[in-house]
């Protein structure tokens, strides 16, 4: 296929936190706020003003002195981010809002804090309380949460407005970015798909490490083209997957998945799309910020959500994404050392074994893949073996 | 050889066996009182194992033969302690043994497979292992039990390997080995169909870490959907000193409550509760005066028994059972007997020590080691550190918010969660008041709460010039840690850095890898 017009500028916006898009909105005096977790309500820290990056930390190398502060079993992504801190990577930040999403991302944050890693002189850290079971109690303490965490600091520090209307200006804006992305992911559907899973990862996650005003002509432009595209006359896989589990933005980790052969046709990863880039529906009979929360809350696909229902809503999920974006196979993945995917992996893997019929390839990776043989053999050995199913007329 | 404290070589007594050579001379009287609570111990043993479906259960559940290991624990426990020490210990110890005794007994009448007395199993709400039981103080026809503590929790201690075959069991299944392996053993325990099946209901809850909180869902996974047995989710702030939690917590106790009474038709029953509140203030009263006794240069109530007891009293009897606040003001009046006679727990005391950290459960009796090798005091420890708070004895709205502040501050995760304030800067608080020169930090190598601070414990620690201990260890697995190379880690510290000798040589190096 064609390169994308725009897709070496969304890589290249991808290999650094602080971006050429973060820097025009910086120099437009908006205020930078950065986190890290996909429970924080994203349209919150786009209110006028104010935009949010997700932390992560692109080129990642040594990191020794994370792993001195916090020992080589936290898991990759929360020592490289406080690498990556520690080196002043995240100076251009305002503040930081975490939730206690996991141990390792909260002593992540905590370290940051406690080492004075950031510069500015107004920085503040908001740690929040996330409910964990999705009812009407959970939604009560989120909107205390988002309100005495992220609202009120947000105007407290640097002014900015928190009103029902600007709340509802920065939801209508993160829509219009969920729109694109969606659209832009309905391509993957096709059976000759006009977008490779690595391409639409890149997209996707640049509209949560860049300020998503500024990229919504590109994405625009790159719907476009899309509708034009040609795709390749040769099938450009061997067999389809649903990419599903922990935090993934790096980007050679599709790009290697594709290379073994494989197509990521669905993103059910922190970072990818599914649930964090579906739109958020507002009405005008209540406040916006109830909406916003009860919308994260219901479609939250975090393994930290422990009551039964949820659990099993969760492999449901996975099974409505392999359904619906025709997929043969689906990949459980974790950054190693993570605690909650450890779990949700292992009770994943059987469940869609078993009680769904996928076949199921089941990792633990390191934060940067890189060229990892490993990764890539086991991912071959997945291929083949999915293939050998679908000749033998075997399971899905 | 005799009465006076340290007059034992007490490693000698080992034998790279499983048991050790023989029991210990504590001088006429004490070996007497001594043998004495060793024979109750075997009367708990033996008044258990008489009953016909305690039997079956020995055959059905492969945990259960660790049981047969108790007095061997105690002894372990109580090594080298003499005079109020040992009657202390003996005290906790054997009451601890009694209520798991009584528990076991409970379980197995109620179980499907053992006694499956249907009618006692209606009444019988299942508890999660490490949960404060706070939310049964209200309900005196119901029986709130745990089935991890016995079968995984007090197995660990009973026996260093007693659940290495669920540790295997869950990797095999495709768990990692870096999680904790706590939650990970019961997560085991539960894919291997290898707990009791009983009760109208369960509570579960987000106890320690995130460990915990997912392997309930393996666990509620069985229960709910294979057992039928349905749970609730009680889902415990994790930023529990923040006031803007606080409300959550409490509608999570009263849903909770809500619960067990549709589930069980039973009432909630106020009168018992403040009954019970009563008796946690009367414990809470007497474990301050304890650790005030600590902070002396006579401490009293202290190591592994003393961690043990308050463990089980503050969170599985919250209340509930006399017998514990009886034994309170027994220890109580041991302790200030032993205060005013100025009554030494070791031979000599070099160093007092805050035991900082989660401890290794298959090497408990840790604490009564570095008092009789190395003289350091284990003045308190941060499982023993919980909640101070005297609860409200006739205000019902309080008392909500009381038992959701008691579930949040339950043991271990009072530390582990909460901010790093709770973990790092409250123990520096306690050394000094403590009057510590030495923290023993156990690094529990999965624990990724404590992990997570282990720069910044070593930077302030460095700071306020106390000497910072560190023992690694894996929580329930010594194949990946032994006892003896926690031990080496602290004999290191001591010769190279304090340029000591032992007070008991034989204690350095102990052939205990096939021990109990």
């Amino acid at each position: 296929m064609k390169d994308l017009k725009h897709l070496y500028y969304f890589e290249k916006l991808l290999e650094d936190a602080n971006n050429e898009l973060v820097r025009e909105a910086q120099a437009q005096g908006r205020k930078c706020v950065a986190t890290a977790c996909e429970n924080v309500p994203e349209p919150l820290l786009n209110l006028p003003g104010a935009f949010s990056v997700r932390l992560r930390a692109p080129r990642t190398g040594s990191i020794e002195m994370a792993t001195y502060y916090t020992t080589s079993f936290l898991c990759e992504y929360t020592r490289a981010l406080l690498e990556r801190a520690m080196e002043g990577g995240f100076n251009f930040t305002d503040c930081l809002i975490v939730p206690d999403g996991c141990t390792m991302l909260n002593r992540c944050a905590e370290n940051m804090e406690l080492l004075r890693t950031m510069p500015k002189e107004h920085f503040f850290y908001e740690y929040m309380e996330i409910p964990l079971k999705a009812d009407d109690n959970g939604l009560a303490l989120y909107k205390v949460q988002c309100q005495n965490h992220i609202l009120n600091p947000l105007h407290e520090k640097f002014g900015i407005d928190i009103s029902d209307a600007a709340i509802r200006e920065a939801v209508a804006q993160h829509n219009r970015v969920c729109e694109l992305v969606r659209q832009i992911g309905e391509y993957r559907k096709e059976e000759f798909p006009r977008i490779t899973g690595y391409e639409f990862h890149i997209l996707t996650m640049a509209t949560y490490a860049a300020p998503k005003d500024l990229l919504i002509d590109r994405l625009e432009e790159t719907l476009e083209e899309l509708k034009t595209r040609r795709p390749d006359e040769k099938k450009p896989y061997r067999a389809r997957v649903v990419l599903v589990g922990s935090e993934v933005d790096d980007v050679d980790v599709v790009r290697l998945i594709e290379d073994c052969g494989a197509y990521v046709c669905a993103d059910r990863f922190c970072y990818g799309s599914f649930p964090g880039r579906d739109c958020i529906e507002l009405t005008e009979d209540e406040d916006a910020l109830t909406q916003v929360c009860r919308q994260y809350l219901y479609r939250g696909q975090c393994p930290r959500y422990m009551n039964q229902n949820k659990i099993q809503e969760r492999r449901r999920y996975v099974d409505r994404l392999a359904l619906e974006y025709r997929a043969d196979g689906i990949i459980y993945q974790q950054v190693k050392f993570c605690d909650p995917w450890a779990y949700e992996r292992m009770v994943g893997t059987h469940v869609l074994r078993e009680d769904y019929r996928y076949p199921v390839l089941s990792i633990d990776r390191p934060y940067t893949t890189g060229n990892s043989g490993q990764l890539r053999t086991r991912v071959q050995a997945f291929m083949e073996s999915v293939e050998l199913k679908k000749l033998q007329g075997g399971v899905k | 050889m005799g009465r006076e404290i340290g007059s034992e070589p007490l490693g000698n007594f080992y034998t790279n066996g499983k048991v050790r050579k023989r029991r210990e001379w504590r001088g006429v009287r004490d070996t007497l009182y001594d043998y004495t609570r060793w024979l109750h111990i075997m009367g708990i043993l033996a008044k258990f194992i008489v009953k016909p479906r305690n039997i079956k259960a020995f055959f059905r559940y492969r945990w259960m033969s660790n049981y047969l290991a108790v007095p061997m624990m105690v002894d372990r426990h109580t090594q080298g302690l003499r005079g109020p020490q040992l009657r202390i210990a003996h005290l906790q110890l054997d009451l601890v043994a009694e209520d798991v005794a009584l528990l076991l007994d409970k379980l197995f009448r109620g179980d499907r497979r053992i006694g499956n007395d249907k009618a006692f199993s209606d009444k019988v709400v299942l508890m999660d292992e490490n949960e404060m039981t706070a939310v049964m103080m209200g309900f005196p026809t119901l029986k709130g039990l745990s089935r991890e503590s016995p079968s995984v929790y007090i197995s660990v201690l009973l026996n260093q390997y007693a659940v290495c075959h669920y540790l295997d069991t869950v990797q095999e299944y495709g768990l990692p080995g870096d999680v904790c392996p706590m939650p990970a053993a019961e997560a085991g325990m539960s894919i291997d169909d290898d707990f009791p099946v009983l009760g109208a209901c369960a509570i579960q809850c987000n106890t320690t870490c995130d460990g915990s909180l997912l392997s309930n869902g393996v666990i509620s996974k069985r229960l709910e959907l294979e057992d039928g047995i349905p749970c609730f989710q009680l889902a415990a702030p994790l930023r529990h000193r923040e006031d803007d939690v606080q409300e959550y917590a409490a509608q999570e106790i009263r849903n909770a409550i809500a619960f067990i009474e549709e589930k069980t038709g039973e009432k909630w029953d106020w009168d018992y509760y403040f009954e019970c509140a009563k008796r946690v203030n009367e414990s809470t009263r007497h474990r301050l005066e304890w650790l005030e006794i600590n902070k002396t240069d006579y401490p009293q109530v202290l190591g592994s028994s003393f961690a043990l007891y308050n463990e089980t009293n503050y969170m599985a009897i919250c209340g509930k059972m006399p017998a514990f606040v009886e034994a309170d003001r027994k220890i109580s009046a041991l302790a200030e007997q032993g205060y005013k006679n100025k009554t030494k727990v070791a031979k000599e005391y070099r160093h007092r020590a805050i035991i900082w950290g989660v401890q290794s459960h298959f090497y408990f009796d840790f604490l009564v080691w570095i008092q009789n090798c190395w003289g350091i005091l284990p003045l308190t420890d941060m499982l023993s550190m919980v909640s101070t708070r005297i609860l409200s004895e006739n205000d019902r709205e309080q008392a909500v918010y009381d038992m959701a502040w008691l579930t949040e501050n339950m043991i271990m995760r009072n530390r582990t969660h909460g901010g790093y304030k709770v973990l790092l800067d409250e123990l520096w608080e306690f050394c000094e008041e403590f009057r510590a020169d030495t923290v023993i930090l156990w690094e529990h190598i999965s624990c990724k709460a404590l992990d997570g601070m282990h720069g910044q414990f070593e930077e302030k620690a460095r700071e306020k010039g106390i000497h910072l201990i560190w023992v690694d260890h894996d929580l329930f697995d010594p194949r990946v840690i032994t006892r003896q190379e926690i031990r080496d880690q602290v004999n290191r510290y001591m010769r190279t850095v304090f340029r000591e000798e032992p007070l008991d040589p034989t204690l350095e190096v102990i052939h205990d890898e096939h021990s109990w």
